[in-house]
């Protein structure tokens, strides 16, 4: 039996190799983030002080996708469904990047109402107001465009969710660096979304097997 | 006919401006971004923000409750400017100034600047059970308070509670009741100046209170310079002092998030200004008080918001005894879509009889109901408009405020 496991995870890890070496292009680079933006009050000028105290917002992360013209992929591979909670007074992650036709979810995990809005071009939505224990509405985003959301209760939390037209995207770390792995090969362009003031971009050309790195600080 | 035109042609004026502005509010986005400065450290942060305010009115007969103007369609523009902000982990302050026609709509037809509120509070512990707070600040007593502001509430006026003006003045005793009852064949237009709502608008009076959370259940407590049927005018500090304090409180009960309880009080004086005694040797207008009991309820689930008060209020009235009324409104706002509401509030107002001073008994003022239906439309993040359509019927000859049309636009920032 042990010997059935262990070439079982030999395979398994010959198979993932495989994948990262042979799987298409590789991106890795890094985005200069603009410094954090400070946490904004709460505002309790007429409510009652609640019992939670708001947890600090997402650190700002940058979003990598890459366009161009790409290799068909069918529908159900492209659409995903993903989560976006609201916890602890705050959006859980506040940044999102889905591929245009995905769903997400919007759990409450907080003991309070949130009611989560949003008057974006790409999706106007309103989920109303529902408990943890509730069924969390899904939204399916089939616009590409940048949906920016708040909560009508608690005006601090704000959110942002990009809908890209391409399978290709990764979100940086809290340090800027990123990988965009499994590309194909071609001649694109690598974007980077900070924020909606920021957005920065390159030309890249990928060759299958090969690895390109790319600093994007809004410089040429 | 002319004057309905005349009202439609404005309002659509109004959206005409909504839509240009909701073209270019990227600029609000921005500012809204920018208007805070704060300490490198994070120990001080503070937030500018506001509203601009630009109502239309078309007022049919006689202008009902706190609107003052006789003129059938009236423009009124607001700007309030708020600041909040923050010291440390236990301090936080507010102020919001005023720029408009006066508190009430036309109550200072050429303009006027105010500063309405600001106040400093403490919370000692990290969490909510207990907070003081001094300054000029709206009451605690009710629900409508947190929703009073233009972004918030769903209609452009106040329940009818908030802003009935009844036959009781906090200007002069009557010699009588016969005196007193007489009032009531007045226009209201005439004496809005002197008589009083049980509750004047969000009764942003000055003093000290302190509340807090503890676990589902909500407390608040204040004493404050004037009642909670006082006019703004006697609502600062300067104006009026505490020598006849006002206690208010509420309890509140959150089994969860859906739903609000409470339950307020009010007691004192409510006779202005209380230097001279009624008669000499006789009772100070400080014995003369206002005492207002409450109940109020909040329920919230999906598109749906309900709320509910009911206030029985009794004026000790100088000369004619005990005039007690009960008033409430059921109000609800459903969301038909992400950018659309409609809302509706049932209104009406009871009132006692007391003696009329030839032996019987009369009511002294005129019950009165009132349905009000509003649509409302977020553009974006800081646009809204209102359209508001209000019919009221009072027993008695003299009707104030039949029908009202109101049109709001809001700009938030």
């Amino acid at each position: 039996m042990k010997r059935t496991y262990s070439w079982a995870l030999s395979s398994a890890l010959a198979c993932a190799l495989s994948f990262s070496t042979f799987g298409g292009a590789t991106i890795i680079g890094k985005v200069n983030l603009p410094p954090a933006k400070s946490k904004r009050p709460v505002n309790a000028r007429y409510q009652l002080a609640r019992a939670q105290t708001p947890d600090s917002p997402s650190p700002p992360l940058a979003v990598v996708y890459l366009t161009g013209v790409f290799p068909e992929i069918s529908q159900d591979e492209a659409a995903k469904t993903v989560e976006m909670g609201q916890k602890n007074l705050q959006f859980e992650p506040g940044l999102v990047v889905v591929q245009m036709g995905s769903s997400i979810a919007f759990p409450n995990f907080d003991d309070e109402y949130h009611n989560v809005l949003s008057y974006s071009k790409a999706k106007v939505l309103d989920l109303g107001r529902y408990r943890k224990n509730e069924k969390a509405p899904s939204v399916v985003f089939d616009k590409a465009g940048v949906v920016e959301l708040s909560c009508e209760i608690h005006e601090h939390m704000q959110a942002t969710i990009l809908v890209l037209e391409t399978p290709h995207f990764t979100l940086s770390d809290s340090e800027g660096n990123f990988r965009l792995d499994q590309l194909p090969a071609g001649n694109y362009t690598v974007n980077a979304w900070l924020n909606r003031r920021t957005m920065w971009e390159k030309p890249v050309s990928l060759k299958e097997g090969e690895t390109v790195e790319v600093i994007l600080d809004g410089g040429h | 006919m002319k004057e309905y035109l005349k009202t439609i042609g404005l309002a659509a004026l109004v959206l005409e401006g909504a839509f240009t502005a909701v073209a270019q509010t990227e600029w609000l986005e921005n500012l809204d971004d920018a208007l805070f400065i704060e300490a490198r450290d994070g120990w001080f942060r503070s937030d500018l923000s506001g509203l601009i305010d630009l109502e239309t009115y078309y007022i049919d007969e006689r202008p009902p409750g706190l609107i003052f103007s006789d003129d059938e369609v009236f423009f009124n523009p607001r700007l309030s400017m708020f600041l909040d902000t923050k010291l440390g982990d236990h301090f936080y302050s507010f102020a919001q100034l005023r720029l408009d026609r006066g508190f009430d709509p036309g109550s200072r037809s050429d303009g006027d600047v105010r500063l309405d509120e600001y106040f400093l509070r403490y919370t000692p512990f990290d969490d909510p059970r207990v907070n003081f707070q001094v300054g000029k600040f709206a009451t605690v007593v009710g629900n409508w308070v947190s929703r009073h502001l233009s972004w918030e509430n769903p209609f452009i006026n106040a329940p009818l509670p908030y802003e009935n003006v009844v036959i009781v003045t906090d200007h002069e005793a009557p010699t009588g009741p016969g005196n007193f009852l007489a009032r009531r064949n007045r226009a209201l237009g005439d004496n809005r100046a002197t008589w009083i709502p049980v509750i004047w608008g969000p009764s942003y009076t000055s003093g000290g209170s302190v509340f807090g959370l503890v676990d589902k259940f909500e407390y608040a407590f204040e004493i404050k310079n004037v009642a909670l049927s006082s006019r703004p005018y006697a609502w600062d500090a300067t104006r009026h002092g505490w020598d006849y304090p006002v206690v208010s409180g509420r309890l509140g009960y959150r089994p969860n998030a859906a739903w609000n309880i409470g339950a307020s009080f009010s007691h004192g004086a409510y006779l202005l200004p209380p230097e001279d005694p009624l008669s000499p040797g006789g009772p100070s207008k400080g014995s003369f008080k206002q005492t207002t009991i409450g109940h109020d309820i909040g329920y919230s689930w999906r598109h749906w918001q309900f709320w509910a008060e009911a206030f029985a209020s009794r004026f000790e009235v100088p000369n004619v005894g005990d005039a007690d009324t009960l008033s409430y409104y059921l109000e609800a706002r459903y969301k038909i879509r992400p950018q659309l509401y409609g809302a509706l509030r049932w209104n009406q107002q009871f009132f006692n009889k007391v003696p009329n001073g030839v032996g019987g008994e009369e009511r002294w003022d005129r019950d009165i109901w009132r349905i009000e239906s509003a649509l409302g439309y977020r553009f974006d993040r800081h646009l809204q408009g209102k359209l508001q359509y209000s019919l009221s019927r009072q027993n008695g000859l003299i009707q104030q405020g039949e029908q009202l049309v109101a049109v709001q636009l809001t700009i938030k920032f």
